[in-house]
């Protein structure tokens, strides 16, 4: 039997460039801490940790938590690229969910380095060549970080496709920076127009560089428990996680040779449609979302993936401002990767922290009204897909 | 986690008979507190008193079961109601300072008394029982404290003088107790609550009241009580189940440079700055409210503009390299007019090196740095710290060098240039850098500073500095005059000592400056001076010179006649100026010479230099790239093991010089060399410098020059990291192999020969295999192949066509050739020489690269049998002629635009797409050339030129071809970006029908 699994406390540091923040073992204490004011508990409370974080060696995880307390308790690193942070909350839920647990904490942290992201060894096999390979042949290997060739060569197969315009890419952005104008967590707070996003350095058509998340430092924490640690601490109605799906590469990401494919499509799909399924309610049950927009060509496919709109139909969706306040649904209020920052390991527990405190009517300048269903969905190349739902009831 | 209690803590809450007092208190009592309550009874105006609130609320907590007495004193009596604590529990933890009046009256109508009243009450009031507990608080090292100020306080409220005063006191108040506090364990908090309460009552209406309730706020005065709370000093608004933290926030602000006046102009313009709240800071103590203050004394900016930053300037250096020998020195000492007489050996000793008592001319120690940092402004990577202006807005202005010791006869010199001052010259500005000249062994060798004035680079508000006269002469008449007359050609000598700058030999450059021809170099004329001054007053012996400081007031034209008036201050130090005989005009002032009274002794050396040492090659050999990839080669056949555990075969396309080199380590037994390789797994393309980063086994490095676009990788990418297996190899391996190379007396590149018109020129060659191949027409069938030949120093293009009866040779390209051969021209000769080692060795050692049918290379032996002489009677044939020698001035075929010939092939299939959307714009590239269609047209054709389009593609002439030919889909050149599109993609996707 499944237990019912609560999101009882949140935190994160605000979003930092490299070299500006605070060491990774520091920001995490920072988030967690924040987390457990949040829920009103004690560290002593906690019986599990999962800790993600993509760059740094063998058991950060541990050095961080041990700024929280020493109470021994199992603390497991988690490493599965840009959706590390929503890997570790996956298992943080599962250890609630299956009555292994009734409080655990699921902390997110990256200190990341400047620059496009690389390979750091390179005496093995390439855990991507797979994907590598299907760019090289559908467009080969140009000169611009590949994270952006490959989410870029999905959005040149998009537009091929549906004849997009390359301003309904910056659109996105546009919208992503008068979000993050509100949040104080955010990297960026400046709003920009679509004429500087447009006219901004071009990394690799159609994306601009105001349309890549910026390499980011930063930490997030949530705390996970059971319907009987909520009672007996005194918590009434917390958000809870309604269901998640977590999905990995199918054939398709290979075989069909398509860019969108590759860049994880149908592992959004798939989590998506498993997640509805899970929960009995459809994309129109939604209020608020938080996606994967590492680049706006995802953030684009995504809208789709996620069944926020019909296949084809992301330019007219972003054109009638459905992604944003006064339209059908608000993604991204935080900000999102493009404008919060996205630090590898923080980045899943940041979008959950974002989406507790909009169920809350917490979220301050950017409190969607009324706000009652939630969507995550985290992605990571290599690859990665967490669907996650929130409800308050 | 387990209920907060407060069991054997006794709290105070003053004005608890009602309202917010009455349930702070009763919050405290249900958790175990013992509670005061203390209450005057009176009203909202502070008049009358009653025991009967505090008696009720005291009678409501025994009725729930905690303890709790009433005190009925006003809080002015706070030492009466702290006794009342002590007399009925024996101590107090909690001061919860609640009481207050109100005597709202706007501030033009408030009395004396409605002023000492409100501020009785609240803040003496406050102050009074505070101060009774404080004693008791700090005995125990425990209390808790609160302080109830108000959102009228902290931000104002009509009609509230005295409270809003009363109120923001009490913050005030709170601050400094939890400071005074900290040490002991007190924590002193402020809150700032809206609830229904007899303050209220009358003020606002009943809807509202009702949500406000006091239960609302006294939870957070309990916690704030708690021994678990760490809070101090903390400022908190609390109404309706909202509560929260306030803060000062304090804007980035603006930092006026410290020690220089500033105006309320000044402020007014910075207003934004200082209001600017953007990256705010929260400052919580008095340290951290003095900490820019702090910076802003000891780090004062000290300003500039977008054209010299001087907080750059002054704390960072550029330091750049350079080396003069006695070439160098006689050069300079010529082009500033010494030894104008060859035969007076008091000059001849400035200029000849062999005359055994050469000397160089003091004043070329300006010389080093300024052409150190002239080369590399000329490379384009001239970067003065700070700087950030363009060298023509500069203009030298005044020149200052001091040299430590005789210049020695060579050297190799350090400069450090750094920033000494400057001037704001509003609207220009005047710098001046420092320039210290170091040897090897880094003992000082000269000193300069240069000032240069820069064109509209002022207006900082910096200091504008004296123009003070210096150095300025005696009203006597001079005591020693020299006139000398310059060259009419004298910059284009002088130009050669390193000052390239046009404007000195370029007549048009000079006109466009507004000069009617090219100027004199100003230190060309400090050199005259030098000279002139040196010869006056120091017997003409060099090595006296110290120091000369001069300001460039006037341009000197070659061939004018330079005046330098001198004037003797002391035995040290000459005063002088220099003119221009021919206008009267002075061209430097405010000059000054100094002299040492001795020549300086030569400079220190250091000791222990081994003869080894001194022996050794003063310049070693470069490892080229040959010699890597022979290293390379050598390692390969030590670790055959390579090839199984790479599986790659990696072709190297170098630029600067143009070099293509490989390694297999696919197929066995291994290799690596110069040339190319077939169907290699990865290529990597990039410039010849970066070869060391490559091999280095650094991969960061490696890619970092792949991410920097200066590496690029095709192929298989992933597999381009195979290449770390090289990373164990001995970069000794590199260096045996140019010793081997050098030893072989081979060059460190390949030097173009020129073809001399005696020799046989490659023209002759074929020429003649021409003659060869008509008269031996039985060579098609023996073999039947032809062979393209790209040679290279110089470049061109011959063939021999073995295949097609009645078979030729000469000069250009064969349409498709069964053999290419790649090679030096000067190799020719062995590869028609017969002799076959010796075109293997060609082959093999990589300077013959050979493509295509490679086996087919063996038929060219066919020709070995060629007589020599036919060659030379080609070429006597040629010279008879009197023809130049085409073959080898004929360029190589440059590729013809294919836009042209292509686009009317699609026009003709555009009829089928006609009448459906607008202009496309096809933007065609090397070579350039434009075209667009208008689709709205029922048969549109191709036109050239631009026109309003609907949609953009740019593309490359040869995709244009590949594309219309059917080689490459549409959809893939734009996946491959290959196709750019502009506009509406739909339009251009339309073409896809047709293609």
């Amino acid at each position: 039997m499944k237990r019912r699994v609560n999101v009882i406390g949140v935190g994160m540091t605000k979003f930092a460039k490299p070299g500006a923040s605070d060491d990774y073992h520091v920001m995490a204490k920072a988030a967690g801490l924040a987390a457990m004011k949040d829920a009103g508990i004690q560290y002593s409370d906690v019986e599990q940790a999962f800790c993600g974080y993509v760059y740094g060696d063998s058991t950060c995880g541990q050095r961080a938590v041990y700024e929280l307390g020493l109470t021994g308790i199992p603390v497991v690193n988690v490493n599965n690229n840009c959706s590390t942070g929503s890997s570790a909350l996956f298992l943080a839920r599962q250890a609630i969910e299956g009555g292994l647990a009734e409080c655990v904490i699921a902390l997110g942290f990256e200190k990341m380095e400047r620059g496009a992201l690389g390979a750091k060894f390179n005496d093995r096999e390439n855990p991507m060549s797979q994907h590598a390979q299907v760019m090289m042949d559908t467009q080969g290997f140009n000169q611009a970080p590949p994270a952006a060739q490959m989410f870029g060569g999905a959005g040149r197969e998009y537009r091929w496709k549906y004849g997009t315009k390359r301003e309904t890419f910056g659109k996105i952005a546009e919208k992503a920076r008068q979000h993050a104008a509100n949040n104080p967590y955010a990297l960026f707070n400046q709003v920009l127009s679509l004429e500087e996003i447009m006219a901004s350095d071009e990394v690799f058509d159609p994306l601009t560089r105001f349309q890549c998340c910026p390499p980011t430092c930063g930490a997030g924490a949530a705390i996970l428990c059971s319907d009987e640690f909520a009672k007996k601490h005194g918590i009434a109605n917390p958000v809870y996680i309604a269901a998640q799906a977590m999905t990995t590469d199918f054939a398709s990401s290979f075989d069909e040779k398509s860019m969108i494919k590759m860049v994880g499509y149908d592992m959004t799909r798939s989590a998506a449609d498993s997640v509805y399924e899970q929960a009995g309610i459809g994309p129109q049950d939604i209020n608020v979302v938080e996606l994967h927009d590492c680049f706006t060509a995802n953030e684009l496919l995504t809208y789709e993936g996620l069944g926020l709109c019909r296949e084809g139909g992301a330019e007219k969706f972003i054109w009638d401002g459905d992604n944003t306040y006064g339209g059908k649904f608000v993604t991204n209020p935080s900000g999102g990767l493009l404008s919060k920052g996205h630090p590898l390991g923080a980045t899943g527990l940041a979008q959950c922290a974002e989406l507790v405190w909009q169920l809350r009517g917490q979220a301050e300048k950017r409190q969607v009204e009324g706000a009652r269903v939630a969507l995550q969905h985290n992605l990571g190349l290599g690859g990665a897909c967490v669907v996650t739902l929130y409800r308050n009831d | 986690m387990a209920e907060l209690r407060f069991d054997d803590r006794v709290a105070i809450v003053t004005g608890a008979g009602g309202g917010l007092g009455r349930q702070h208190a009763l919050t405290l009592a249900a958790r175990g507190c013992k509670v005061v309550v203390n209450d005057l009874g009176g009203s909202a105006h502070g008049d009358g008193k009653s025991s009967s609130a505090a008696d009720k609320v005291v009678d409501e907590i025994r009725a729930m079961g905690g303890e709790a007495v009433a005190n009925y004193d006003s809080v002015e009596n706070g030492e009466s109601i702290v006794q009342t604590a002590l007399d009925s529990f024996g101590t107090v933890d909690i001061v919860v300072n609640n009481a207050g009046i109100l005597r709202d009256v706007s501030f033009a109508k408030m009395s004396k008394q409605d002023w000492d009243l409100v501020l009785k009450v609240h803040l003496e009031g406050s102050m009074s029982v505070t101060h009774a507990a404080w004693p008791i608080m700090r005995e125990k090292g425990y209390g808790r404290i609160i302080m109830t100020t108000s959102a009228a306080g902290l931000y104002g409220n009509f009609g509230q003088a005295n409270y809003c005063a009363a109120k923001l006191g009490l913050a005030g108040l709170a601050n400094c107790l939890a400071e005074e506090g900290r040490s002991k364990n007190i924590h002193v908090n402020t809150i700032a609550p809206i609830a229904a309460s007899r303050l209220t009552e009358t003020i606002m209406p009943p809807n509202l009241l009702e949500n406000l309730k006091p239960e609302a706020v006294s939870p957070l005065v309990a916690w704030l009580c708690h021994e678990k709370c760490e809070e101090t000093k903390g400022i908190f608004e609390v109404g309706a189940g909202f509560i929260s933290k306030l803060r000062w926030e304090r804007s980035q602000g603006n930092s006026f440079p410290l020690g220089k006046a500033f105006s309320v102009d000044d402020v007014a313009r910075r207003w934004g700055k200082i209001t600017d709240f953007t990256d705010a800071e929260h400052p919580s103590n008095v340290n951290e409210s003095f900490s820019p203050i702090l910076d802003n004394i000891n780090n004062p900016s000290l300003g500039g503009n977008e054209f010299i930053d001087l907080d750059v300037a002054s704390k960072e250096s550029l330091e750049l390299e350079s080396s003069y020998d006695e070439n160098d020195l006689s050069l300079y000492a010529l082009s500033v007019g010494a030894a104008r007489d060859p035969l007076d050996k008091d000059e001849l000793k400035f200029v000849y090196e062999l005359g055994g008592n050469f000397q160089a001319l003091p004043t070329y120690g300006v010389m080093p740095q300024i052409g150190a940092m002239l080369k590399a402004a000329k490379e384009g990577a001239l970067a003065l710290p700070g700087m950030n202006f363009g060298f023509d807005r500069l203009l030298h202005g005044e020149q200052y060098t001091e040299i430590k010791r005789p210049l020695p006869p060579h050297a190799k010199l350090k400069h450090t240039f750094k920033f000494k001052k400057a001037l704001d010259k509003d609207p220009n500005a005047v710098v001046t850098f420092a320039i210290t000249s170091t040897d090897e062994n880094g003992n000082e060798v000269a000193y300069n500073e240069m000032t240069s004035f820069v064109k509209d680079a002022g207006g900082w508000g910096g200091e504008r500095g004296d123009s003070g006269e210096i150095n300025v002469p005696p009203a006597r008449e001079p005591d020693a005059v020299i006139e000398e007359k310059t060259d009419a050609n004298q910059t284009l000598l002088y130009r050669l000592c390193g000052d390239w700058n046009p404007l000195h030999a370029d007549p048009a450059f000079a006109r466009a400056f507004g000069y009617d021809k090219p100027i004199l170099h100003g230190l060309c004329t400090f050199g005259y001076a030098g000279r002139h001054v040196i010869k006056a007053f120091s017997n003409n012996d060099g090595r006296y010179f110290k120091s000369i400081k001069v300001r460039f007031a006037k341009t000197v034209f070659p061939g004018e006649t330079l005046e330098t008036r001198m004037w003797k201050e002391s035995d040290n130090r000459i005063i002088f100026e220099t003119w221009v005989k021919e206008r009267n005009e002075v061209v430097l002032k405010n000059a000054a010479i100094e002299l040492f009274s001795e020549i300086p002794a030569e400079a220190p050396v250091p000791e222990q230099v081994s003869a080894e040492e001194v022996s050794a090659p003063q310049v070693e050999q470069a490892v080229t790239p040959d010699d890597v990839f022979a290293a390379v080669a050598t390692y390969i056949k030590q670790k055959p093991e390579l090839v199984d555990q790479t599986g790659t075969s990696f072709q190297f396309e170098f630029s600067n010089p143009d070099q293509q080199f490989f390694i297999d380590l696919k197929n066995a037994p291994g290799a690596a060399g110069p040339g190319t390789i077939d169907k290699p797994d990865v290529t990597l393309a990039l410039d010849s410098e970066h070869l060391a980063t490559v091999f280095g086994g650094d991969l960061a490095a490696v890619q970092k020059l792949f991410f920097g676009g200066e590496l690029k990788i095709s192929g298989n990418v992933m597999a381009s990291n195979k290449l770390t297996v090289l990373q164990d190899m001995d970069p000794k391996l590199a260096e045996q192999a140019r010793d081997k190379r050098v030893a072989d007396g081979g060059g460190s590149q390949a030097v173009a020969v020129p073809v001399e018109s005696q020799e046989p020129t490659m023209a002759d060659v074929f020429s003649a295999i021409g003659h060869f191949i008509a008269d031996n027409p039985d060579l098609i069938e023996k073999a039947a192949t032809s062979f393209q030949f790209a040679f290279s120093n110089p470049d061109q293009d011959f063939y021999i066509d073995l295949k097609n009866a009645p078979g030729t040779a000469g000069a250009g390209q064969l349409d498709k050739a069964d053999v290419t051969l790649e090679l030096d021209s000067k190799h020719a000769p062995t590869l028609f020489g017969g002799d076959l080692a010796a075109v293997q060795k060609l082959f093999f050692g990589g300077d013959l690269k050979i493509g295509g049918n490679v086996m087919a290379s063996n038929k060219l032996t066919v020709l070995q049998d060629m007589d020599p002489k036919l060659v030379e009677q080609a070429r006597d044939k040629r010279l008879a002629s009197g023809q130049p020698d085409t073959a080898t001035a004929q360029p190589k075929k440059q590729k013809a635009p294919q836009a042209e010939k292509v686009l009317p092939e699609l026009a003709e299939k555009l009829s089928a797409i006609g009448g459906q959307g607008g202009v496309l714009q096809i933007k065609v590239r090397s070579p350039d050339s434009a075209w667009f269609i208008d689709l709205s047209a029922s048969s549109p054709g191709i036109v050239s030129g631009e026109k309003d389009a609907a949609a953009v593609i740019t593309l490359d002439d040869s995709k244009l071809a590949d594309l219309i030919a059917g080689k490459v889909a549409l959809s893939t050149l734009y996946q491959k970006g290959d196709m750019r599109v502009d506009g509406d993609l739909a339009l251009v996707r339309k073409l896809e029908q047709i293609l």
